[in-house]
């Protein structure tokens, strides 16, 4: 039982960590409904510059954070600005392909400019737990999720609570009417897909200290990412992090009492059985795309 | 000989493309003879040669349907492990084996197919996204079967070191040729039709009496069985297989990029994309030194190639040819006099239940619709009888184009029931509605953009007969009925423009004669005097009336009040999402209660 | 190598009075494009025998790029060191020594046209092998095909010996699965009171570390040691708490980890998490990594690991010292494993050269087949499969630095640590 126990304790730690990565997919989803392959090689972006300002400063990445994510801000509006725009009216398909040759083209520059190895960031906490009862809490997870709570609650206060916020929500829903009362399209756009971009600075920060990574490594976290967000439904944050800690305990119970090999296929599973039987997930809105 | 395999009405610049694909293909045939140690370029070769099946077969399902899929490799590692696995089995060649690495790839597309071709878009992407890892992850677990990440060691060929690669080079180049033909074959029938309907509009496809979820199953399993094969020879080339090489994301990327760079949808595209991305990719692999550098080539040739030319080569050059060849070009206009002069032998009373005066042609019951707390139907009952044409009039947000959609299924009720000719209809897909002799009009008229104005009236299905896929597209009998259809709309000239180069009232003609295609009981028209100019109007309710005269029933929406009262007898008015009154059009014209609705009630003049 | 001056490329416009052919000239242009793209001195007919006073040209392909880019580029040093050396001491059969190296990507299909193109292209003289059983599988094909010796430094998983394969040679002292045998023998040697009772065996999905611990497994349960856990992970694995947990709670005495590198230094931050601590610890692959290693795992945290390798830097073998040395002059540093492979891989095809005299390839296969090779990794054989028959080094990290434990001819310690301090900090 208290086996069981540490399990699950595992796999909500490990959800916690995976809502913070799933949050800016969501949010550029649920207000620009576009699918953003390349998530995973920002985080593992990142996570990089994160190690390289490590390595050479030797500063916490829990501290670094506060650099790499207004750095991944400015980079997300770039990216936007430069190809996402032009893309606003083709298909969806079309804007996954784009994403998803960003993504390779990140993968390369970094294997271009780095060498191709793995490599982790190892500040002093991250082979220690906090011990609560019989159970062990490792530390870069806790505070993995107590990042993750930050950041959510700082995004939901900046969607709920600031003019910019309901600008975001306003275009996502109406992106029409949004413009007939002043709000303008492309910066709403560029800004949100900014935002999304940028949680993936703190992201990353956490990711170089719990996983090893290397520049292919964003494979890995995108079909992670699209599992969660799928389930918990696209464009919705509450969604995003009740899908993220379900995911995470699928994953730590199948991985303990399943089997390793079949761990990741909860995600797979996930994506096609939600896709196909209920496209919203469990708190996202119906595209009317699927009418039929 | 080669004409049997091209539209019958081709353009010489076709006949040329075939000659020149032939003397490409004698070169590649004599070249392993000419040198034959240059196993390199061999080699190069055959990596080309595997690259142009993948694409030729993506571009059925996804430039053809129009459902870009990321997860074609799939079908190569599918057709790979089964021939390897068998082939160690049972001691047979792995050539003699790979059409069985065919049917197992269309096997798994039949099921898959059916599974995740009921999501579309963006969805779609990552489904196959999705259904490629998990294969790579199935083949990784199933050691047993497939050796896990082991992989599959198969035996050196045994023929002699002369021949070197030559079995390997020449069965890829004809599985090449094969797929070519294939892919030009299915274009050209009523199947490549529809597919391309499909793309265009799929909802509109299903309501022309295309039975979509076919038309996609059949068309990944094109997309699936000649790649299957490939894996096969490909399996005994490398002789040695794994999950990782066989279900690799990266050669969905080439593939994908191949026929993006050549032209998605095009016949020739994806074979002239392929010879130039596997070259480039040679290139950067001997000059560039470095798989990172690969990724960059691949990605970064992917995001221009999206942004800068999402078309492809081939459409771009026609499209500025066509520039040059449009600027002589006289403009067309509609024959308005032949309208309606010619009558069409059309088998619309063929084989028709004889009409039973006692049961309306379509009855509609306390037929509800909600869109999240808005009525937009509520309750509403009305009936349309035989023989009739009757309109359908009321305010704006009434319900009426909601209730046409109910109709004909692009909707799914919320309440009530729907007979047509005494049967419910509410449960049936929209293609099954239109096989029962239910077509329709737009208000905003839905032709398929890309497809020229005969293949639009080709596309609709009356019935849902396998022979019928391999019908001629724009030739034969199907053709021929298609011409006389809109010969009698008076749209014959237009035949070969592409329909979004029609003006609207074009178009809506253009519609009619889709909708007459599927030999309609009942035609729903919705607004067909909308947006026209007036002379029009008066020819189009000529044909209405011709064709009442042969037996078709209307029901007409209408704003344009004479239009209506002209032609329609008897009338519904709708308001609110039900029915407020009904009857003959001059009993209409007086009732207060329709008046009130349309005019609003009266204000007391102040004195 | 120069590319080919494109002519083709100066071909007229596309559109013009041929616009309608416009498909025909783009492909008959794409044709040529790849025939250009291709580049390269032109092959023409014939097999001409390289020319007798020029240099001899051996290549080999590696994985310099990609998944396998650190042990592959470690690779390429090893040959390099030897290329040096060897052309520095009057070359081979008099001549200079020059090498083809290509980039595979650690990919595959790349590996296959990599070596058809060393063979046909560039008609070198001699092949060396890639890194990685999952590379060397393939390509091995390709130089069996083409009666080409392959003279390997790293593909020892079973699979590449099972083909009857006459010219490949594997330049390490074992196979995969005999590749820890050295391991099961110490803890066959330990007194029946101190050896473990219970054993945990997770391994990586991977054909060349699996074979290992199977090996392990089963000599080890053979012996009477319970097995309480046995589960093999997926190499893209990231989060090892639920595997370091598992094994927590099995608490068994010893683990014995199917490791490549990183996946070696994950489970060992889970079982620091977890607090456990086993009283042996041995890892395929990943503690032979130095001071990458050490740094990635806390030198501290490496006291008593053990694992095997296929040679110690110490080792008294014939031009150990002088490898090792030649490697610090050029690239500085101990040289990592597959370095001390690829170098010995040379060697081997060098030795079988020199002694059949003249560049022939079946008779240099059939030499090796029947005569001992001495290399820097000790004395190499092989079967009629290409299987070496040598034993691994039993290797142990103590006081912050690896040391060798056994065989007894080659150690640098004389104590071997057990049982394994628990983790520090």
């Amino acid at each position: 039982m208290e086996q069981l126990g540490q399990i699950i304790i595992l796999g909500l730690l490990l959800g916690g960590v995976y809502a913070l990565m799933a949050s800016g997919l969501t949010l550029i989803f649920g207000v620009m409904h576009i699918i953003n392959v390349a998530q995973g090689a920002f985080l593992v972006l990142a996570a990089l510059i994160t190690w390289e300002l490590w390595k050479t400063t030797g500063i916490d990445p829990l501290v670094t954070m506060i650099v790499t994510a207004p750095l991944m801000f400015v980079g997300g509006y770039v990216v936007y600005k430069l190809l996402l725009e032009r893309l606003r009216d083709s298909s969806p398909s079309m804007t996954v392909l784009l994403t998803f040759g960003l993504a390779l083209v990140i993968e390369g520059g970094m294997g271009v400019v780095t060498r191709n190895v793995f490599r982790s960031v190892t500040p002093s906490y991250f082979n220690s737990s906090y011990n609560i009862g019989p159970f062990f809490l490792p530390k870069p997870q806790v505070y993995g999720c107590l990042a993750a709570v930050a950041v959510l609650g700082l995004l939901y206060f900046a969607l709920t609570r600031t003019w910019m916020g309901r600008a975001i929500r306003a275009s996502s829903q109406n992106l029409d009417a949004a413009q007939l009362v002043g709000v303008s399209a492309t910066s709403v756009a560029a800004l949100t897909f900014a935002l999304g971009a940028s949680t993936t600075g703190v992201g990353g920060s956490i990711l170089s200290v719990l996983f090893a990574f290397f520049p292919a490594s964003h494979y890995v976290w995108i079909s992670r990412l699209l599992g969660i967000i799928v389930l918990g439904g696209m464009g919705s944050l509450p969604g995003a992090v009740v899908g993220a800690l379900l995911l995470g305990i699928a994953e730590t119970v199948t991985a303990s009492y399943i089997s390793l090999r079949w761990a990741t296929v909860v995600f797979y599973l996930v994506i096609m059985v939600v896709l196909l039987v209920r496209p919203q997930g469990l708190f996202g809105t119906r595209l009317r795309e699927d009418v039929t | 000989m080669t004409a049997r395999f091209l539209p019958s009405r081709i353009l010489p610049s076709q006949h040329r493309s075939v000659a020149a694909a032939v003397v490409a293909l004698a070169a590649l045939i004599a070249f392993p003879l000419v040198a034959p140690d240059d196993i390199y370029r061999q080699n190069v070769i055959f990596q080309t040669f595997l690259l142009a099946v993948g694409a030729i077969s993506w571009n059925v399902v996804s430039g053809y349907t129009g459902y870009v899929s990321l997860g074609q490799s799939a079908f190569l590692g599918v057709g790979a492990y089964t021939v390897a696995i068998l082939s160690l089995e049972w001691g047979v060649s792995p050539f003699l084996l790979s059409p069985l690495g065919g049917i197992a790839a269309a096997l798994v597309a039949l099921v898959v197919g059916f599974i995740v071709m009921r999501s579309r878009g963006h969805a779609f992407v990552i489904i196959t996204i999705a259904l490629l890892l998990l294969f790579q992850t199935i083949a990784l677990n199933l050691g047993s079967l497939t050796g896990g990440s082991n992989g599959l060691t198969l035996p050196l060929p045994q023929w002699s070191a002369d021949f070197q690669n030559f079995p390997f080079y020449y069965s890829m180049l004809g599985l090449v040729v094969l797929a070519q033909i294939m892919s030009m074959w299915i274009r050209r029938t009523k199947f490549g039709t529809g597919l391309v309907a499909i793309r265009e509009d799929e909802a509109k496809a299903a309501a022309v009496g295309i039975h979509v979820v076919r038309y996609k199953v059949l068309s990944f399993m094109a997309s699936a069985v000649v790649m299957g094969v490939a894996g096969g020879v490909y399996a005994y080339y490398l002789t040695f297989i794994d999950p990782r090489g066989m279900f690799d994301i990266l050669v969905s990327v080439g593939i994908v990029l191949a026929v993006l760079i050549g032209g998605k949808g095009t016949l020739w595209g994806p074979v002239l994309g392929a010879f130039i991305v596997q070259p480039l990719n040679e290139a950067t692999n001997v000059y560039a030194q470095g798989s990172q550098t690969r990724l960059v080539f691949f990605g970064g040739m992917l995001v221009l190639v999206v942004l800068f030319m999402p078309d492809g080569i081939l459409p771009t050059v026609s499209r500025l040819l066509e520039r040059r060849r449009r600027a002589h070009k006289s403009v067309l206009s509609i024959d308005q006099e032949r309208i309606a002069q010619r009558k069409p032998a059309l088998a619309l009373s063929a084989e028709r239940a004889a009409p039973n005066p006692q049961q309306p042609l379509l009855e509609v019951r306390d037929l509800t619709k909600h869109f999240s707390g808005l009525k937009a139907v509520d309750n509403c009952s009305l009936a349309v009888r035989e023989g009739t044409v009757t309109g359908l009039i009321g305010p704006n947000g009434s319900g009426k184009t909601t209730i046409f959609n109910l109709v004909t299924g692009m909707m799914r009720a919320d309440g009530g029931e729907i007979k047509f000719a005494g049967e419910r209809i509410d449960e049936l897909h929209p293609w099954e509605r239109a096989h029962r002799g239910l077509s329709r009009t737009y208000q905003i008229t839905r032709l398929f953009k890309q497809m020229s104005v005969l293949e639009n009236v080709v596309a609709p299905l009356p019935e849902f007969r396998w022979s019928h896929l391999r019908a001629g597209g724009i030739s034969g009998a199907e053709a021929d009925k298609a011409k006389e259809l809109l010969d009698f709309v008076g749209m014959a000239k237009f035949a070969q423009e592409r329909a979004d180069r029609l003006s609207f009232g074009q178009q809506k003609l253009v519609e009619l004669a889709q909708a007459l295609m599927l030999d309609p009981r009942l035609i729903l028209l919705d607004e067909p005097a909308g947006g026209i100019n007036p002379s029009l109007i008066e020819s189009m309710a000529d044909l209405i009336r011709d064709l009442k005269a042969q037996g078709v029933t209307f029901l007409v929406v209408e704003h344009n009040m004479p239009f209506v009262l002209g032609l329609c007898d008897p009338v519904t008015v709708l308001a609110r999402g039900s029915k407020l009154a009904e009857g003959r059009p001059d009993e209409i014209r007086k009732d207060q209660a329709v008046l009130d609705a349309y005019l609003g009630e009266p204000e007391p003049v102040p004195q | 190598m120069s590319p080919r001056s494109g002519s083709s490329w100066n071909r007229g416009p596309r559109s013009g009075a041929g616009g309608r052919s416009s498909v025909g000239a783009t492909l008959v242009m794409a044709v040529a494009l790849f025939a250009a793209a291709c580049g390269g001195s032109d092959s023409g007919g014939g097999s001409g025998e390289p020319a007798s006073d020029g240099p001899i040209r051996i290549g080999a392909s590696l994985p310099l790029t990609g998944d396998f880019a650190q042990p592959g580029s470690a690779a390429g040093q090893g040959y390099e060191v030897w290329e040096e050396m060897i052309n520095g001491d009057g070359g081979l059969l008099g001549r200079d020594v020059e090498l083809v190296i290509l980039d595979d990507a650690s990919d595959q299909n790349t590996v296959v046209a990599d070596y058809n193109r060393l063979i046909s292209q560039e008609r070198v003289d001699l092949l060396l092998g890639t890194f990685s059983s999952l590379l060397n599988l393939p390509a091995s094909a390709v130089a069996e095909r083409n009666r080409m010796v392959y003279v390997e430094p790293a593909g020892g998983a079973p699979e590449i010996f099972e083909r009857g394969f006459k010219y490949l040679f594997f330049a390490q002292p074992a196979t995969a699965p005999h590749q820890a045998d050295i391991f099961v023998e110490y803890i066959e040697s330990l007194p029946e009171d101190q050896r473990p009772q219970t054993a945990a065996y997770p391994t990586q999905d991977d054909p060349f570390t699996k074979p290992v611990i199977d090996t392990i497994q089963a000599k080890l349960e053979e012996l009477g040691v319970e097995t309480v856990y046995a589960k093999v992970y997926p190499p893209d694995t990231t989060n090892f708490d639920s595997i370091g947990n598992a094994i927590s709670s099995a608490g068994p005495d010893l683990v014995a980890q199917g490791a490549v590198f990183e996946d070696g230094v994950g489970l060992i931050r889970s079982m620091q998490r977890a607090d456990f601590n086993p009283q042996i610890l041995f890892q395929t692959s990943a503690p032979g990594n130095s001071t990458q290693y050490s740094d990635a795992v806390g030198i501290e945290n490496t006291e008593g690991i053990f694992y095997t390798v296929s040679w110690s830097p110490e080792a008294d073998y014939p031009l150990n010292a002088e490898f090792v040395k030649a490697y610090d002059e050029k690239f500085g540093g101990v040289p990592p494993e597959d370095a001390a492979d690829a170098f010995a891989a040379a060697q081997v095809l060098q030795t079988a050269v020199e002694e059949v005299g003249e560049i022939d390839q079946e008779a240099i296969a059939d030499y090796l087949h029947e005569n001992p090779v001495d290399t820097i990794l000790g004395e190499l054989t092989w079967d009629e499969t290409g299987a070496p028959q040598a034993e691994f080094i039993l290797a142990q990290w103590q006081d912050g630095a690896p040391e060798v434990v056994l065989p007894e001819e080659v150690l640098t310690s004389d104590k071997i640590v057990f049982p394994k301090p628990d983790w520090s900090g």
